[in-house]
C-alpha cells in the first residue's frame, strides 16, 4: 500500500538573516490532519522558520514543499493556507466581520446574505458570535487571537499556521483555545503547525514536534512530546520539556 | 459542476438531496439552491436530508446547510439528517450547528444624524476639560523637571532640535522665500500705478516680519514636525512603550513632551527669522527683477523699516506658536487608543488642531499688539 504524502515536506533547509545562520540542514514532514508544533527557546529561530513555511522568506538553500501546493513563497493564487499572526494582526479600521469578510471579496464571488452568513458562522464557531460589530481596539488579547483563527479559517484551507497562539494569554484562555485547536483538527481534519514555547499548550495538543536549538543550530529532536519529555537522553531536550536549568553537562552533551 | 438540492415530496413529507460540490467555490449556487428548496417545502411537517450523494462539502457548504436545518427546525418542521457514508458531511454541519447556541447581539451603531449631534456636543465638555488637564499636567511638569533633571529624556534634545528643527529649515526656508517673491511683485503690481514702487520693501518688511513669517514658518512646521510628533508619540502609545515609561516610573508628559516643546520653542524663532531674511531677498529678487528698483535702493528702503519693533513683534510669538504646536501634537498622540488606524486619524486631529491654534495664536496677539499701539 503507497502512504499518504506528507502535508508538508522540508528538506535540507537553511534558516536565516542575510549572512547570518539560525538554522542548517533542517528536514522534516509533517502528516496530513496532524497537529505539528515547532519549538524552541527564544531566538531558537523558530518563529523565521515560520516565515519560511508561509512563503514570506524564500529559502537559499534547501526546499520546501507543501502538498498541491509547491514551494510556498512561488505559490499564487487562492492563499492554500490560513496564518495566525502572534498578535492576532487584525486591521485595527476594520470591525472582526468586515476583517473576516476580506478574504472572501479577494478571492470569492460570494457577496450579501451569503457572506454575512458565513462570516457569522466562522465567528461563532470561535465564540466570538456577539462580537461581529466590535472594532479590534474594543476585544481583549484571547478574543483578537481567536478572531484571528477565525479570519484565517475564511477560506476554507486545511493547513493552519499559528506563530504563538497561547502567548500572552491567561491559562484558562490558553486552554480554550488549545480545545479550539484540537476541535479543528478533529472536526474540521485541518493540518495545524504550531509555533510556540509553551509546554502545557504543547502536551495537550501536539502529536508530533521538532525541538530548535539555536547553539546547535538545527533540530535537536523530533517526536512525540510526551515521549520526549519522558524518554530522551539527550540534556538539552530533557531540560526543555522538564523546564529545568541546564546543569554542569548540559553544555557537553546538548 | 452541478450544485443541486433535489426536494421529493410525499404528502407531507419531504426527502431533501443535496448533490454537489457544496464548497467555498459554489457557496453563491449552494445558496441559491438552499433557498430554492426551502421554498418547495411548503405545507411540510416533516424534512429527511439524505447526505449520500454530496461529492464534497467543506465549511462554507456546512454552514449554509447548518443554517438551513435551523431555520426548518425553527418553523417546527423537525429536519432528520440521514448521513449514510457521508459520516464526515454530518460530524462538519453538526459542528456548525452546535455552536449556534450564542445568538448575536448586535451593537447599535449611532446613525440618527440628531444623536450624532447630540453626541459630538456631549463630548465637547470631556474634550475641553481633557485638553486643559493635559495642559496642566504640562506645565506642572515643567518645575518638576528642572527639580529632576533624570526625569527628562535631555540625551534626545539634539536629535530632536536636529529633527525637528534644523532639517525643516529647507521647507521653511523656501516657503518664507516664496511669499517674499510673492508680496514683491504683489507690491509692484498694486503700488506701481501709483508710482509707490519704492514703498515695496516697506511692505515686504512689515507684512512679513511682523505677521506671514512667523504664521508661515509656523504652519510648515505644524504640518512637517508636528503630524512627526504625533505618529511618533501615537505609535509609542499603541506599541504600549508609554505605559512601559509609566511602569519604569517616569512622567511621560516630562521625559516625551518638554524635550520635544523645548526644541520646538528653541527653533521656531530661529527658522522664523531666517525666513524673514529669505523673504526679504524673495522681494528683492521680485522687486528688482521687474522694476528699475536697483538692489542697493531696495535694501536701504527695507533697512529703514527693519525696526526693532517690527523683528520683535513678529519674533516674540514664535515660542508660544511652538508651544502649541507640540502641546497639542504630543497631547494629541498620547490620547491614542486603539491600533494602526487610530495613529492616522489622531495625527490628522493633531495637524488641523495646530494649524487653527497658530493661526488664532497670531491673530490674538495681533489683537494685542493693536491695542497697546505697537
Amino acid at each position: 500500500m503507497r502512504l499518504p504524502r506528507p502535508h508538508i515536506t522540508v528538506n535540507d533547509l537553511r534558516v536565516g538573516w542575510g549572512t547570518r545562520v539560525l538554522l542548517e540542514h533542517v528536514s522534516f514532514e509533517i502528516e496530513r490532519g496532524t497537529i505539528f508544533a515547532i519549538l524552541g527557546g527564544s531566538g531558537s529561530g523558530k518563529s523565521t522558520l515560520l516565515r519560511y513555511l508561509i512563503g514570506l522568506e524564500q529559502p537559499q538553500t534547501g526546499r520546501i514543499e507543501i502538498d498541491r501546493v509547491g514551494e510556498p513563497h512561488r505559490y499564487e493564487g487562492v492563499p492554500p493556507f490560513g496564518v495566525l499572526f502572534q498578535s492576532g494582526a487584525l486591521f485595527s479600521s476594520m470591525t472582526l466581520a468586515e476583517n473576516l469578510a476580506l478574504p472572501l471579496t479577494r478571492w470569492t464571488p460570494i457577496t450579501g446574505a451569503t457572506a454575512r452568513e458565513l462570516v457569522q458562522a466562522k465567528l461563532e464557531l470561535v465564540g466570538l458570535g456577539p462580537f461581529a460589530e466590535h472594532l479590534p481596539g474594543e476585544i481583549s488579547g484571547g478574543m483578537k487571537k481567536r478572531a484571528g483563527i477565525a479570519r484565517a479559517l475564511m477560506l476554507e484551507a486545511d493547513l493552519l499556521f499559528f506563530d504563538e497562539p497561547s502567548a500572552g494569554l491567561d491559562p484558562i484562555s490558553a486552554v480554550e483555545l488549545d480545545q479550539l485547536i484540537i476541535t479543528l483538527s478533529q472536526d474540521l481534519g485541518i493540518t495545524i503547525v504550531i509555533v510556540t514555547h509553551e509546554l502545557p499548550s504543547i502536551f495537550l495538543v501536539a502529536n508530533h514536534c521538532i525541538l530548535l536549538d539555536a547553539a546547535a543550530k538545527g533540530v535537536v529532536a523530533e517526536g512525540d512530546p510526551r515521549k520526549l519529555r519522558d524518554e530522551s537522553k539527550i540534556p538539552f531536550v530533557h531540560n526543555f520539556f522538564t523546564r529545568s536549568a541546564p546543569g554542569p553537562s548540559a553544555h557537553q552533551g546538548g | 459542476m452541478n450544485v443541486a438540492i433535489r426536494a421529493d415530496r410525499e404528502g407531507n413529507h419531504a426527502r431533501l438531496v443535496p448533490i454537489g460540490s457544496f464548497d467555498l467555490a459554489h457557496a453563491m449556487a449552494v445558496a441559491r439552491a438552499v433557498e430554492d428548496s426551502e421554498a418547495s417545502l411548503s405545507g411540510c411537517v416533516s424534512v429527511d436530508v439524505d447526505l449520500a450523494q454530496l461529492d464534497r462539502i467543506d465549511g462554507a457548504g456546512a454552514v449554509l446547510l447548518a443554517r438551513l436545518f435551523d431555520r426548518l427546525d425553527a418553523s417546527g418542521r423537525h429536519a432528520r439528517v440521514m448521513e449514510g457514508p457521508n459520516r464526515e458531511a454530518a460530524r462538519l454541519i453538526a459542528r456548525y450547528r452546535a455552536r449556534r447556541r450564542d445568538l448575536p447581539v448586535r451593537q447599535t451603531r449611532v446613525t440618527n444624524p440628531l444623536t450624532l449631534v447630540g453626541t459630538l456636543a456631549a463630548d465637547v465638555p470631556a474634550k475641553a476639560s481633557e485638553a486643559l488637564d493635559f495642559t496642566g499636567r504640562c506645565v506642572a511638569a515643567v518645575p518638576k523637571a528642572a527639580s529632576t533633571p533624570s526625569s527628562v529624556d535631555w540625551r534626545s534634545l539634539p536629535r530632536l532640535v536636529q529633527d525637528i528643527g534644523a532639517d525643516a529649515l529647507p521647507v521653511t526656508g523656501a516657503a518664507n522665500l516664496l511669499i517674499g517673491v510673492i508680496f514683491g511683485f504683489l507690491g509692484v503690481s498694486q503700488l506701481g500705478p501709483f508710482g509707490q514702487v519704492s514703498s515695496v520693501p516697506g511692505l515686504v518688511v512689515v507684512a512679513h516680519f511682523r505677521e506671514l513669517g512667523p504664521l508661515v514658518t509656523a504652519m510648515v512646521m505644524a504640518g512637517r514636525s508636528g503630524a512627526g510628533l504625533a505618529s511618533e508619540v501615537a505609535t509609542m502609545k499603541v506599541t504600549e512603550e508609554i505605559d512601559a515609561l509609566r511602569s519604569l516610573g517616569f512622567d511621560p508628559v516630562r521625559w516625551l513632551v518638554v524635550p520635544r516643546c523645548l526644541a520646538l520653542a528653541a527653533t521656531l524663532p530661529i527658522l522664523t527669522w531666517i525666513g524673514d531674511l529669505l523673504a526679504l531677498a524673495g522681494g528683492l529678487a521680485a522687486t528688482t527683477l521687474i522694476t528699475d528698483m536697483t538692489s542697493h535702493s531696495y535694501i536701504e528702503a527695507a533697512t529703514n523699516h527693519i525696526t526693532a519693533a517690527n523683528v520683535l513683534v513678529g519674533l516674540v510669538k514664535t515660542p508660544f506658536l511652538a508651544l502649541a504646536i507640540g502641546l497639542i501634537a504630543c497631547g494629541q498622540g498620547l490620547a491614542t487608543r486603539g491600533g494602526a488606524a487610530a495613529v492616522g486619524s489622531q495625527t490628522t486631529v493633531a495637524v488641523v488642531q495646530s494649524l487653527l491654534s497658530v493661526i488664532a495664536i497670531s491673530a490674538v496677539f495681533t489683537f494685542l499688539f493693536a491695542l497697546i499701539g505697537i
